[in-house]
């Protein structure tokens, strides 16, 4: 569960994020839209820990993460649109490191290693180093070793930058299930046509202020657009007077 | 501690990898680029000893700089560590995409500070070691010292590199976390008023003590000596520390050991403990820095647009792009700054340090040592600023290689830039040292003439090399620099500065000495100097054009 209250970021004068409040459940596939530079990496990046809010608390399965930011990033799993890797390490390594770094029993390590790996088609590409991994396969390998620790709640910033339909049809399954285990999945994306297939609740943000929240019926109610999801966006995110 | 070892056992395995991508290098590679740092170390441990023969052969004062001269190499190459480390904790801690990557993981900041101290450590030690390995070893040479000596220093030399680095950290974390938000131009502005502050300090002779004891007559020939043997300082432990176990005075060498390795774990607590204290702070205040206020204005290029009018359209687009991406790169110009900064206080300092009042024969030798100085400040600028220009162009070549230009035009604008600068550092340093020294007309026209050719040459070789060994993919400069390509350019360009530089040292030498006439030193200047236009031409045409051949005839 992830509980934002009147979640403020400021850079200087500019505001990134206004007062932003939202509650999202557990086991819930929620999609964050906007526009580019509306504040959706930037609540991300706040979510994780990554950036300091200027007011407002974030909570995290009731843990608040300015108190206990260790244990919150226990309980997480952040994917970002361009993900950090040891470009010398192989994607076998890789693993076992963030199994250490969690705390994951060995036995599990090699059991997830072995359900991720095959699932990923990553096999072949175990002892492979990851400077030499293409877009894909590096994306794949972030996905396989996010799941790794069973993280309760997931961000991801844009999960599907660079996939082939094989990868996307993949993860797109893979976090339905996710969700439906019980885990709390917070993503931006801009294809709302993945959104529109995906998610439990949509949040629309632009301008830095929730500007639509809600299943996509409600969210079409709220616009009074009876089209598709990017009608309810783009109506909902227009600038006054367009 | 859990994380820290995580995080060593990860750098287990990237080394365990290295082989496999050692073994991807072709062999060629791998053999001159061994010969090179051997041939490297051979040269230095040559050099090292020839000067320590040299003052042996002088006698009393010599003699007792040489002992002199243990504690200030350590005080020396401390401080260039702290330097170096200062420079190295800003892009590896604070410009390293591992940061967030980290800092939303289970692990506290301190061990990732911790963490970076180490790999910090080690990246900015290695050059520590490739100069003490000669130095301790001609030393021990030329003092007949054991084997045991060897190992004394590496033992002494683990706890003191950590000691340093630790230190350059703290400051930096110090600095970046408290340091006022004041705009890059207002700092670079009173770090130039401190260095004329100093330097009219010492002009004016203010910092001078009226003594006459040997220590201000050692002081005189090199400075420093004096706060390099402050006892409390770790250079003077570690001097004093391995000297004494090498004697066999074990209480004393433990002893002086026992206070460096207090004093490095006491560091270790502090990064520790700044780690979480201030870590997380100060990481997302640099990171939020370029937010603050007002949307940020950029640091503007030091030339406005409308200035280089009378350049044409692609070279004047070239210029103003690269100097604005060099002054928006602190991480950049700093070590650029500094690299010309030392030698620019050394060389307005040398008439403060009389040396103008030493005979013909030092003169002159000082004046060629000079000249060495600034060949090898240059050749390390050529080598880590202007060889991977190019290659820094990155992903977006395509863009240059779209415009309405030709391959050959940016080859040709890179090196011009990259020359103008060169020459504009390395004649108005080479006028100071002259007028300092009070040379003769002669030598002055030797040292201008060497300061031109080596500007060109040395930019002629890191252009056209850059674009022989191009490697678009690379975004870290230290990749690029310390590839293949790096390294040829940078053993080329010493093997063409000690070609160029040693037959006029060599002929002025003896001619002050009065082993040669002035008849046989007008002959000599003649033979050195079409020499000299010789290898500059090769020097310069030959890189540029294989360079142009090759940037046409790859694919992008």
């Amino acid at each position: 569960m992830i509980e934002i209250e009147h979640l403020t970021k400021s850079f200087g004068r500019v505001q990134a994020v206004k007062d932003l409040s939202l509650t999202i459940p557990q086991g819930e596939l929620f999609c964050f839209l906007g526009p580019n530079g509306a504040g959706k990496t930037t609540t991300i990046k706040l979510l994780c820990g990554l950036l300091k809010p200027t007011s407002g608390t974030i909570r995290i399965r009731g843990l608040d993460l300015k108190a206990e930011p260790a244990a919150v990033h226990r309980l997480i799993g952040y994917i970002p649109d361009t993900p950090y890797l040891y470009e010398r390490l192989t994607p076998l390594e890789f693993f076992q490191f963030i199994g250490d770094l969690y705390q994951v029993p060995p036995a599990q390590v090699r059991e997830a290693r072995d359900k991720y790996f095959a699932l990923f088609a990553m096999e072949d590409y175990a002892q492979t180093l990851i400077k030499d991994l293409s877009h894909g396969y590096r994306q794949r390998l972030i996905y396989a070793a996010t799941f790794l620790h069973q993280p309760k709640v997931l961000f991801i910033d844009e999960p599907f930058i660079g996939l082939d339909p094989f990868s996307i049809r993949l993860i797109h399954d893979l976090l339905r299930q996710t969700a439906r285990a019980g885990t709390t999945i917070f993503l931006t994306t801009h294809i709302l046509a993945f959104a529109e297939q995906l998610a439990d609740r949509i949040g629309i943000i632009s301008g830095g202020s929730l500007s639509g929240l809600g299943t996509l019926a409600e969210l079409k109610a709220l616009s009074s657009v009876q089209g598709a999801l990017e009608d309810v966006f783009l109506r909902l995110t227009r600038p006054e007077g367009n | 501690m859990h994380g820290v070892a995580v995080l060593l056992r990860k750098d287990a395995c990237v080394l365990g990898n290295l082989s496999v991508l050692a073994r991807e290098q072709s062999v060629f590679k791998g053999v001159f680029i061994l010969v090179f740092a051997g041939a490297m170390l051979g040269g230095l441990w040559y050099l090292f000893l020839e000067g320590f023969q040299f003052l042996g052969n002088l006698g009393g004062i010599g003699v007792m700089l040489i002992h002199h001269l243990f504690a200030l190499c350590f005080f020396g190459l401390g401080l260039m560590l702290v330097l170096s480390n200062i420079i190295t904790t800003y892009t590896t801690v604070f410009h390293s995409e591992e940061i967030p990557f980290l800092l939303c993981r289970p692990i506290a900041p301190g061990e990732i500070l911790l963490h970076k101290w180490l790999e910090t450590t080690l990246i900015s030690s290695w050059a520590f070691f490739l100069i003490i390995v000669p130095f301790i070893g001609a030393f021990a040479w030329h003092e007949r010292l054991s084997a045991l000596f060897m190992l004394w220093t590496f033992l002494f030399s683990i706890p003191l590199v950590l000691l340093y680095a630790g230190v350059g950290m703290l400051l930096t974390i110090l600095v970046l976390r408290f340091a006022p938000r004041w705009r890059a131009r207002l700092w670079v502005g009173i770090a130039l008023l401190g260095l004329i502050g100093w330097g009219g300090w010492l002009l004016l002779g203010f910092g001078k003590t009226p003594t006459d004891d040997v220590a201000f007559i050692l002081e005189r020939f090199v400075p420093g000596l004096k706060v390099a043997a402050f006892p409390l300082w770790p250079s003077a432990w570690v001097a004093e520390g391995i000297v004494a176990l090498s004697r066999g005075q074990w209480l004393r060498g433990s002893l002086l050991f026992g206070v460096l390795l207090a004093n490095t774990l006491m560091v270790a607590l502090l990064v520790e403990a700044a780690g979480n204290a201030l870590f997380v702070q100060t990481w997302l205040r640099t990171r939020a820095a370029f937010r603050q206020g007002a949307p940020a204005r950029p640091i503007a290029a030091p030339v406005p647009a409308t200035r280089l009018t009378f350049l044409a359209h692609d070279a004047r687009a070239l210029v103003i792009k690269d100097v604005r991406t060099m002054a928006r790169d602190p991480a950049q110009w700093i070590q650029g700054f500094l690299f010309f900064g030392l030698l620019t206080l050394y060389f307005f300092n040398l008439r403060n340090l009389h040396y103008h009042l030493l005979s013909d024969v030092w003169r002159n030798l000082i004046t060629f040592l000079n000249i060495f100085s600034l060949a090898a400040v240059m050749c390390s600028f050529s080598s880590r600023f202007i060889y991977p220009q190019l290659s820094l162009e990155g992903q977006a070549f395509w863009l240059i290689g779209l415009g309405p230009t030709t391959m050959g035009r940016i080859l040709k604008i890179k090196f011009l830039s990259a020359l103008v600068g060169m020459l504009a550092i390395s004649v108005v340093l080479m006028t100071v040292s002259t007028i300092s020294l009070a040379v003769g007309w002669r030598v002055w026209l030797t040292t201008m003439g060497l300061a031109v050719a080596m500007s060109l040459g040395l930019s002629a070789l890191a252009t056209g090399l850059g674009a022989v060994f191009l490697d678009l993919k690379q975004r870290n400069p230290m990749s690029i620099i310390s590839g293949f390509g790096g390294t040829l350019n940078l053993a080329l360009s010493l093997v063409y500065l000690a070609a160029v530089i040693l037959p006029f040292g060599a002929l002025n030498h003896y001619y002050v000495l009065g082993r040669i006439g002035s008849g046989d030193l007008r002959t000599g200047m003649l033979a050195a100097s079409a020499w000299l236009i010789i290898a500059t031409l090769a020097a310069t045409f030959l890189p540029l054009f294989s360079g142009k051949r090759s940037l046409l005839r790859r694919d992008y």
